[in-house]
């Protein structure tokens, strides 16, 4: 990123002689600026709705009356291959959003149940990806030479993998074990690399910079520049790149356990549910609808949400 | 084991008391109506989703399948045509009547017709009957049926026509006459040399292992004229089959085209559209998804629906621990919700509760329910106070091997739900389908269950009960008897009922054997899956024979009108 530089400028400036106080820090700025910005609000609010029906799942469950895994037979029209009672698929006062064909079970208290674990998978993957990204990235590009070959090649072999075939057969393989931490691995080895090498070609670009010299000149040891001086200038870059990667796990993990292969039953997905309601959509297409509003809107969000991040961090600095 | 897949392939169901209203309504009118005569010629289209296993009768063993290898082959006897019981009478085919046994029947002969002959125009002798058993029995190619191998007396280690030779304990004398040695006395040997592996093939020709499968030598009224594997099959007719010789097959259609690897979605639309040439076509069983789009009277008017003859059952472990207790396995019998799981399975028009192992489509079914529960929804409070009994006051927990398929999924959901309200946790071990019966079938894999499904290969319980629950069919692998259920009594009462001549007697004793093994309760009953079929509007003869899985007839299936 050409903008590199002039963000160093800005975030170097309280660590450089003596704050002034009066210039805004750069996150109230973007912050700021992203306000100003309806598409941010909306998605921002977005998330925060999911994220909230992710942690109250319990609570609405109890509000309900639903459990997840609880069948309402009463729901379901037996003699007619199990399609729900009512219209929009069995939405009524008991059950707000329906309920799933074929068992009854309350589809609302399933979308917030799989909210959590969508969410915890996807956020477990990104922290795990972003940590091991940038010391690897770091390690890579600071140090260069025969660190940086490994690792470079490394990285150059899982990204020409078949990530997605090689997830599936990996996961098809293995026993059936705690499924979601399974998951969160699986993504983790795949998806380290694409943060790493965003990382690496920053670092190496930062540590030719005036300031780093400077600080070598003055004694610094190798990884106090790396950690006091390099990393405080790649914040940004960092925040943008796992912003963007949640939503792209959070795709990720639906796709898997569409597949089959992701979050086992009776645990409830998002994926899962789509791909029941594959067989379902022509009788009762709200079954397919809530889940896949859910997951398209969860995903839409946190991308608008990092593109804009990206955009007024790159255009900020040259403000 | 292979019968088992018949609840993939095609399966379609038999006739109970549905199909008799289909029958009545469509009857009515003149030769109109799915049930109605078909008339000569024209081509029938078969939508269907996965291929067939086999197309060699050595290797080929699922409901689906034999119902195919009726149009290209012809066997001693067969099963007869008609719905319910009708279509499981053992009736003559290549035979001029059902054999003749000795007195103590172990040993069978039976006596060719005149004028059957091969695809090529040469006759069938009983050289190739006796050749087509003994290259069936070749270790490469011996997965299918395994009657011959169990009844018929071979010498220790003998591995087929190819590797250890003709066959002593088969006579031919003549042409004409055929004789069976058996190693013990069976009374149900007609239905035996009515399995796929007693299919002639011609004993000179350049007939290998791997040939038959390839390319087909017919001996029915059809011949196999183009093959795609995974994609499409066409048959034409074979024009030395002489109807003459055949009571069994009506066989109007002048050819059959299938086309394979149609989702099961997209073969519902065409099959509910009805456009074109799928006026002309058959399929398998409709999804759950589109029961409720089937309802219109019009559509009503072309549906069959009835039992696929099948059980679909948990068996438990009997081997494991806490499962080897009789107490915690009734405990899970009484916590069983079986509505659930009829309605997770596509509710009741695709499958009816089970109480009993054997399903009402195999004489000597007796019906009888040693744990019920108000509607079949499990009584989790019974099932508490026998596990508290068996000591486990707190609850038990065990793992059940499912096979990664929706419908399966759904089923063991039910389970796990109902048997929770019970303090019994069900943990999933999801397998994948490929491998599923290869896994539990495998004694040192398989884990506290399983949900599976069992078809008999002829309306008997003698091949019902004892692959499933007979001590001595425990196998390290290709076990069926997942149960792993050795009990001496149940062993004993098996060896006196095959010993039985009466097929009558022996059929009411399996019935009652059927309530002492449930009293053990080593598996749990679900269900009697059901099969509802839509056929097109120009489609005449279809009805669901209850010996292939429910699946229409094909040998029986025509076109209304070949204009």
């Amino acid at each position: 990123m050409s903008t590199v530089p002039s963000e160093l400028a800005v975030e170097t400036e309280p660590k450089g002689v003596l704050p002034t106080g009066s210039a805004p820090t750069p996150a109230r700025r973007v912050i700021a600026t992203l306000r100003k910005s309806p598409a941010v609000v909306v998605s921002v609010g977005i998330i925060v709705f999911i994220v909230l029906l992710a942690v109250l799942a319990p609570v609405i469950s109890a509000i309900t009356g639903w459990g997840p895994y609880e069948y309402d037979p009463s729901a379901i029209d037996s003699d007619l291959g199990g399609i729900p009672i009512g219209p929009l698929g069995g939405i009524s006062a008991e059950h707000w959003l329906g309920v799933e064909p074929g068992n009854g079970r309350d589809i609302l208290v399933r979308v917030a149940y799989g909210a959590r674990v969508s969410l915890m998978i996807a956020v477990s993957a990104t922290l795990i990806t972003t940590t091991f990204g940038v010391v690897m990235g770091m390690i890579s590009g600071f140090f260069g030479g025969l660190a940086d070959q490994i690792i470079s090649r490394v990285m150059d072999f899982l990204m020409a993998f078949p990530s997605l075939i090689f997830m599936i057969a990996l996961l098809s393989a293995l026993p059936a074990g705690n499924r979601p931490v399974l998951l969160v691995l699986v993504l983790s080895i795949f998806g380290w690399p694409y943060t790493a090498r965003v990382i690496r070609g920053q670092t190496m670009s930062l540590r030719n910079s005036e300031f780093v010299e400077a600080a070598r000149a003055s004694g610094a040891r190798p990884l106090r520049i790396a950690f006091r001086e390099v990393l405080p200038n790649l914040r940004g870059t960092i925040i943008v790149l796992a912003t963007l990667a949640v939503p792209s796990y959070i795709g990720t993990e639906a796709g898997l356990s569409f597949l089959g292969v992701g979050v086992m039953p009776p645990t409830p997905s998002w994926g899962q549910m789509i791909s029941t309601a594959v067989g379902w959509y022509a009788v009762d297409p709200m079954f397919f609808l809530i889940p896949g509003t859910f997951l398209f809107l969860t995903v839409f969000s946190f991308t608008v949400l990092g593109d804009n991040l990206r955009r007024v961090l790159d255009a900020g600095d040259a403000a | 084991m292979k019968r088992r897949t018949a609840f993939l392939g095609l399966a379609i169901a038999t006739s109970l008391a549905l199909v008799g209203c289909t029958a009545s309504n469509a009857g009515s009118g003149s030769t109109g109506g799915v049930s109605g005569e078909p008339v000569e010629g024209g081509t029938l289209h078969v939508l269907q989703n996965t291929d067939f296993s086999h197309l060699d009768p050595a290797q080929g063993f699922d409901g689906g399948v034999n119902n195919f290898y009726r149009l290209i082959y012809r066997t001693l006897t067969t099963q007869g045509v008609g719905e319910g019981a009708k279509g499981t009478e053992i009736v003559p085919d290549l035979a001029t009547d059902t054999g003749t046994p000795n007195e103590d029947a172990t040993v069978w002969t039976f006596t060719l017709k005149d004028d059957i002959f091969f695809e090529d125009g040469t006759p069938i002798t009983s050289a190739d009957v006796k050749f087509g058993v003994e290259r069936s029995l070749d270790p490469s190619i011996s997965i299918g049926s395994p009657y011959a191998k169990i009844v018929l007396d071979l010498p220790e280690d003998y591995q087929g026509y190819y590797i250890s030779g003709p066959l002593d304990t088969i006579e031919t004398p003549d042409e004409k006459t055929i004789v069976f040695h058996l190693n013990q006395p069976y009374a149900d040997f007609a239905a035996v040399v009515g399995q796929a592996p007693f299919t002639p093939f011609p004993a000179d020709e350049g007939v290998t292992t791997t040939s038959i499968d390839q390319q087909p030598i017919a001996s029915g009224p059809y011949r196999v004229t183009e093959y795609q594997r995974g994609s499409t099959l066409v048959l034409e007719r074979n024009e030395y089959w002489d109807a003459e010789t055949d009571d069994v097959r009506t066989a109007a259609p002048d050819s059959f085209e299938w086309t394979f690897g149609l989702d099961a979605a997209t073969i519902d639309e065409r099959m509910i559209a009805d456009q074109g040439a799928d006026q002309d076509a058959i399929a398998g069983s409709v999804q759950a998804a589109s029961i409720s789009r089937i309802q219109t009277p019009a559509i009503q008017e072309r549906t069959i629906q009835g039992l696929q003859g099948c059980t679909t059952y948990m068996p438990l472990n009997t081997t494991k621990p806490g499962m080897d207790n009789p107490l915690v396995r009734q405990a899970i019998n009484l916590a069983v919700d079986k509505q659930a799981v009829k309605d997770g399975t596509g509710g009741s028009q695709l499958a009816d509760i089970a109480t009993t192992m054997m399903p009402p489509t195999v004489a000597g079914f007796t019906e009888f329910d040693l744990y019920p529960s108000e509607d079949s929804k499990g009584d989790p409070e019974a099932a508490k106070a026998l596990l508290a009994e068996a000591g486990y006051p707190d609850g038990f927990e065990f793992t059940l091997d499912i096979r990664n398929n929706p419908k399966m999924q759904a089923q063991a959901e039910a389970i796990q739900q109902a048997l929770a309200k019970a303090d019994i946790t069900v943990d999933f071990n999801l397998i994948d389908s490929a491998t599923f019966y290869e896994v539990i079938g495998t004694t040192s894999q398989q884990h506290d269950a399983a949900i599976t499904g069992w078809c008999p290969d002829w309306a008997s319980g003698a091949t019902f009960l004892p692959p499933i629950f007979e001590g001595t069919q425990i196998f390290e692998k290709g076990n069926s008897n997942v149960a792993q259920l050795n009990d001496p009594a149940v062993n004993q009462r098996m060896t006196e009922i095959r010993a039985m001549t009466d097929v009558d007697e022996a059929n009411a004793a399996w019935g009652a054997l059927d309530e002492q093994i449930m009293e053990l309760a080593p598996a749990v009953p679900l269900l009697f899956e059901k099969a509802v079929m839509v056929v097109g509007s120009n489609i005449a003869g279809a009805y669901a024979h209850a010996g292939f899985s429910g699946g229409i007839d094909y040998v029986s299936v025509g076109l209304a009108s070949t204009d």
